[in-house]
């Protein structure tokens, strides 16, 4: 089933997203990236402690092409061989839920700890 | 290395290949680039992250080829739509009716056997069991495949009607 028909309880089924993924996310989410500027990115958000190597980046990006949370992206620039990717108004929608769900759940846990060290 | 990087791409699937082996090894050639003007160290961490990236990867897009192959029953598996989120098969019934008849049927055999082994003399005076090797094995089998096929008809119903996404009921309001 595509995301595309899915409602946000479905969605929310797939969540919690793995790091991995989520730091690919967040790479497109500012523009549209290729392989090689996907991994740079992910490594430098990760401060290092993410490097993925081709098979672990495109095994993602199979899978959230097929759910159609990216898409390829046509640049000008395709002399080596180079595809960019983007996300899909879904994609963004389905990664504002992931932020939202990682907030309610950081303020949940802030509150939990005070109350205990309190 | 950029060989070695084609010949273990060579292990994906070819649907796979076709979609993303051209630019992976482009990608991957700007990484080995990079990785040249590194320390050996550097060097091998990457040839070592690739190799093993490659081969899990080849792995899995194998199974999920595999997994989502369709699967052939012999009854149908039309569903019924109850309501939204939660989905009842027909099969449910034809399923519940063959675990019934097997209890039923080994209930009947249990039965049989006690009452003939009241009544046979000659059971009576050896007390010794008496194996046939072919007909134990076959039974055995028979009944851990019967055991297997009633396991997996409960999955199967319990996957459809959705009872496991009951632990995923969020307590946040929407």
């Amino acid at each position: 089933m595509a995301l595309y028909d899915m409602s946000q309880e479905d969605i929310m089924q797939l969540l919690p997203l793995t790091e991995p993924v989520l730091l690919i996310l967040l790479s497109l989410a500012g523009r549209p990236r290729h392989g090689y500027s996907i991994l740079k990115d992910v490594e430098q958000m990760s401060e290092g402690r993410v490097v993925l190597s081709t098979g672990t980046l495109y095994g993602a990006l199979r899978r959230l092409l097929d759910d159609d949370w990216i898409e390829r992206f046509e640049e000008d620039d395709t002399s080596r061989g180079r595809q960019a990717y983007r996300l899909t108004p879904q994609g963004r929608k389905n990664l504002q839920l992931e932020i939202g769900r990682m907030q309610h759940l950081t303020r949940l846990a802030n509150h939990r700890v005070a109350i205990k060290e309190s | 290395m950029l060989r070695l990087y084609r010949g273990l791409l060579a292990l994906y699937p070819a649907t796979y290949r076709d979609r993303f082996g051209a630019e992976m090894s482009a990608v991957f050639e700007e990484v080995y680039a990079d990785a040249t003007l590194q320390k050996p160290a550097a060097r091998l961490a990457l040839c070592l992250r690739e190799t093993s990236g490659l081969l899990s990867g080849a792995l899995r897009e194998h199974l999920r080829l595999q997994s989502s192959a369709p699967i052939s029953f012999p009854f149908p598996i039309r569903r019924i739509r109850m309501s939204k989120g939660f989905r009842f098969p027909k099969s449910t019934a034809f399923l519940m009716l063959l675990i019934l008849a097997g209890v039923v049927i080994a209930i009947n055999q249990g039965e049989n056997i006690s009452v003939s082994l009241a009544t046979d003399p000659s059971i009576a005076r050896s007390h010794v069991p008496h194996f046939n090797f072919v007909q134990d094995i076959a039974m055995m089998l028979g009944t851990v495949y019967a055991i297997g096929v009633a396991v997996w008809g409960v999955l199967f119903v319990l996957h459809r009607s959705g009872t496991h996404r009951l632990d995923d009921l969020s307590t946040e309001q929407k």
